[in-house]
């Protein structure tokens, strides 16, 4: 996120939330836009799902999945043409505005409305509220990112945030939320193929020879230099796996077996690895596929700390001891470094790894435990230990100079309903459940809200598939079949289904298509084709769908 | 305040040696206030003694006991914990036994924070701060003051907010059952959000706090969608006052009126098979 969580309660004066199911998904964060509200912020909400956030809109427009960049070039069409656009921002701060002006001047309204199923006053209402009421913040999660066009996407947002001036002020920005509680810092200690810590490039010598020097006692050869080859990321190397390119993967508390798209070819491509290691805390599917599985410590069997959405790192302390066998991860990790014979492995704490993480990440140089001790926790850039810490980014300079307005044409998703399959699945969370359920499905009460698997369909869509009063349907797509429950509502599009992907048995990436976008490499999990079929016979005499599936949690749980 | 802090120190630190522990209120690391209990042993850690912001200390008392049943304790309480502490004792949850109990008075800035119109104890030997009178709840009275569909479309409004976190119900001192109704299919529908609507969720919630809230308001102040809680429980306070001429934690020997309590005999003379 550029900016931080309590400035949306403190500064912000709009929101615009887009692919982000954030009562549901960020509910604290959610908490803060709210009080917002009623302090007299507005709040514009857009999603091809009316989701609880939407409830709480001034403004809520659903739209076609995968038609963002229409969308927001629409948006930015109409700011510059109605002259809301921030002139000073854009001469002093940007450049490029030009060719990106040139390009959405191709997107008039009434072209928007047609692509995206937003009403053409619709449009107006959205741009003019958000260029007008400064500071404006932009909320998204993975309905912006998980797309064939994700970085398209996100460039559109960041032209937004820019054409209206709201970079480097509190209370606005560009605010992807986080979906995992250390997500953020994974990705600051350099879990990325590309980057060192703090984002440090592979390819650049300098810092080649800086790590290199740093880490010579762990090379196989002292003195030799660190590779400058840009790995694979997580959805290249399965696929990769499967081709035999790799021949052993190691998964860390990561579930692919239910969070990759085409779950029949990720099963396929983990089948054919040669040697599969799980580190985990839980028996996870993937983990049932593993030749060895090392248990893994838990949040609170363990000290260290964790970097939340908005860059602040904050330390976690151990509550309990690592149950049974297992061990906290770095100490796991260490060990095998020993075991391989591998030098500069030999930390005592988290804390001795965290001052190796100040000494070589600029953006952490002045954070230490101390510090957080002291003030609860420090949001990077923090790049000595009299810095203060940074609540929002790109003051006065973006990172690279000027901010970059890019001319982002619009591409329809890479699979889109026909006649053979004539819905678009969108795939999502709920709020009883986390991501592929490792923890939560485990938990007796968060199992007892929500026990399976549903598809969200709209009533015209009932009618036309001819539901009669049944509740259970057959969804498949080009890659896979499943069997679930069904809840006629609303709230969504026609047209468009949705499936929470939290449920191994009936699991949405079965379904989900395996085409990514060319520079993240992240599938295209928001929009899919996909068949629904009535299934006779009543599963369930009422709406909610949590009657059956006794059986089916008996096998889930191994403990 | 920080006169009261003072005070309170010294208070703690005179009962300290006579007594286990005494429950209060601490300030830990990058100043985050929590329930603490301190020990005779180590009269320093009162150097952290806090005030503000006020916990649940009824539940910390409960738990200490729990496990220390002949625990000799001192709890610091100001009015609502008072009575929180009152109340639990007639639902069999403390025990008043080896307990002292230390009044904190509410200053004018905290009692118009929580809307409170009994920002004192009553009970308590030791006391800490002069009391001051109560302050009005502007929420409730303007509530109250709607009419029968304003009031019906503010709380549809209110609930759409709710996220079902359990949080309300968590925090409060008074909810202890067992066996919990929000908990059963039967009533709540379950893995729906916003909650439908109508939902017995909050209805029942409002209802098994009959005759029990203490108007501690720790539900409005731990509920992320910052739904105006209190508001209803405070308006079956009112209505239980008048109606069984019951106020919780006022009088430590009145039974509450919804507790059916057996005398030796009792059954004989029913007639009940």
């Amino acid at each position: 996120m550029t900016n931080s969580i309590p400035e949306f309660e403190t500064d912000s004066n709009c929101f615009l939330i887009i692919g982000s199911n954030t009562s549901e998904g960020h509910p604290l964060i959610a908490t803060r836009v709210l009080r917002a509200k009623q302090r007299g912020a507005k709040v514009i909400v857009l999603d091809p799902r009316k989701n609880q956030i939407g409830h709480w809109a001034d403004v809520f427009y659903t739209f076609r999945p995968g038609s963002d960049v229409a969308l927001f070039n629409g948006l930015l069409n109409i700011i510059i043409t109605e002259g809301l656009a921030d002139q000073a921002f854009i001469a002093e701060r940007t450049e490029n505005f030009e060719e990106m002006k040139a390009l959405v001047a191709e997107f008039p309204a009434e072209r928007v409305a047609d692509l995206t199923g937003v009403p053409v006053e619709g449009l107006y209402t959205v741009a003019r509220l958000y260029a007008t009421q400064k500071p404006a913040a932009i909320l998204y999660a993975m309905g912006i990112t998980q797309h064939t066009t994700g970085v398209d996407n996100v460039k559109s947002v960041a032209n937004l945030a820019m054409l209206t001036g709201n970079l480097g002020i509190p209370g606005g920005g560009v605010n992807p939320l986080r979906g995992q509680n250390n997500v953020q810092g994974s990705c600051d200690m350099g879990g990325l193929p590309n980057v060192f810590p703090g984002y440090q490039p592979v390819t650049n010598p300098e810092t080649i020879a800086k790590f290199s020097k740093a880490w010579s006692s762990s090379l196989p050869t002292p003195n030799s230099p660190l590779s400058n080859k840009i790995g694979l990321t997580v959805t290249e190397m399965i696929s990769a796996a499967g081709e035999g390119k790799i021949r052993a993967l190691y998964v860390m508390a990561e579930n692919p077996m239910l969070s990759e798209a085409d779950i029949n070819h990720t099963r396929h491509c983990l089948e054919k690895t040669e040697f599969l290691i799980v580190q985990d805390i839980f028996l996870t599917e993937t983990a049932q596929l593993a030749h060895v599985v090392l248990p893994g410590a838990s949040f609170a069997e363990k000290d260290g700390t964790f970097t939340n959405s908005d860059r602040r790192v904050q330390r976690v302390r151990r509550a309990v001891r690592p149950v049974g066998d297992s061990w906290p991860d770095w100490e796991i990790i260490c060990h095998l470094a020993g075991k391989m014979g591998a030098g500069g492995f030999d930390f005592v704490s988290p804390q001795a790894v965290m001052a190796e993480v100040a000494q070589l990440t600029p953006s952490y140089g002045g954070i230490t435990y101390e510090r957080l001790e002291e003030l609860g926790g420090l949001q990077w850039p923090c790049p000595t230990t009299e810095h203060p810490g940074t609540p929002y980014l790109h003051k006065n300079r973006f990172s690279r100079g000027l901010g970059h307005f890019f001319a982002v044409p619009f591409k329809e998703p890479a699979e889109l309903p026909d006649q053979d399959y004539p819905f678009t699945l969108t795939t999502g969370r709920i709020m009883f459940h986390y991501h592929t359920g490792t923890m939560t499905r485990r938990s007796k009460k968060l199992d007892s809200e929500a026990r399976q698997a549903y598809l969200e369909l709209h009533p015209d869509d009932a009618q036309k598939i001819g539901l009669n009063g049944s509740r259970r349907v057959r969804v498949s797509s080009r890659r896979g079949q499943i069997e679930l429950n069904v809840r006629v509502t609303e709230r969504i599009k026609p047209g468009v289904v949705f499936i929470p992907f939290h449920f191994a048995e009936a699991a949405a990436n079965v379904l989900t298509n395996l085409a990514i976008d060319p520079i993240a490499k992240i599938p295209e999990f928001k929009v899919c084709a996909v068949r629904v079929e009535a299934l006779s016979g009543t599963e369930h005499r009422g709406g909610t769908d949590h009657r059956s599936g006794e059986s089916e949690r008996r096998t889930r749980r191994d403990e | 305040m920080s006169e009261r802090l003072t005070a309170l120190r010294e208070t703690i630190r005179q009962i300290l040696p006579q007594v286990d522990g005494v429950i209060g209120l601490k300030t830990g690391p990058a100043g985050i206030v929590a329930p603490y209990l301190f020990k005779p042993g180590h009269p320093e850690m009162l150097d952290s003694l806090a005030l503000w912001p006020k916990e649940p200390v009824p539940d910390t008392l409960k738990i200490i006991q729990k496990a220390y049943p002949n625990a000799r304790l001192a709890i610091v309480c100001r009015g609502c914990e008072e009575r929180g502490v009152v109340e639990m004792f007639k639902h069999a949850q403390v025990s008043l036994e080896n307990l002292t109990l230390i009044g904190l008075q509410c200053v004018q800035e905290e009692a118009l924070f929580c809307r409170c119109a009994k920002p004192y104890t009553v009970h308590a030997r030791v006391t800490v701060g002069s009391p001051i009178a109560g302050v009005p709840d502007p929420l409730t009275e303007a509530f109250a003051a709607k009419s029968q569909a304003e009031k019906l479309a503010f709380w549809k409004e209110q609930f759409q907010h709710c996220i079902k976190c359990y949080g309300c119900r968590n925090i409060c001192p008074q909810c202890f059952c067992n066996v919990c109704a929000l908990e059963d299919e039967k009533w709540v529908e379950t893995g729906r959000l916003p909650l439908p609507n109508p939902s017995l969720y909050h209805i029942i919630r409002a209802m098994h706090m009959t005759a029990k809230c203490v108007a501690c308001r720790e539900c409005e102040e731990t509920c992320p969608a910052g739904i105006p809680l209190a508001i209803h429980f405070r308006l079956v306070a009112r209505d239980v006052k008048e109606m069984f001429h019951y106020e919780t934690g006022a009088v430590i020997e009145q039974k509450p009126p919804q507790l059916l309590t057996l005398e030796e005999g009792d059954y004989e003379r029913s007639g009940l098979p």
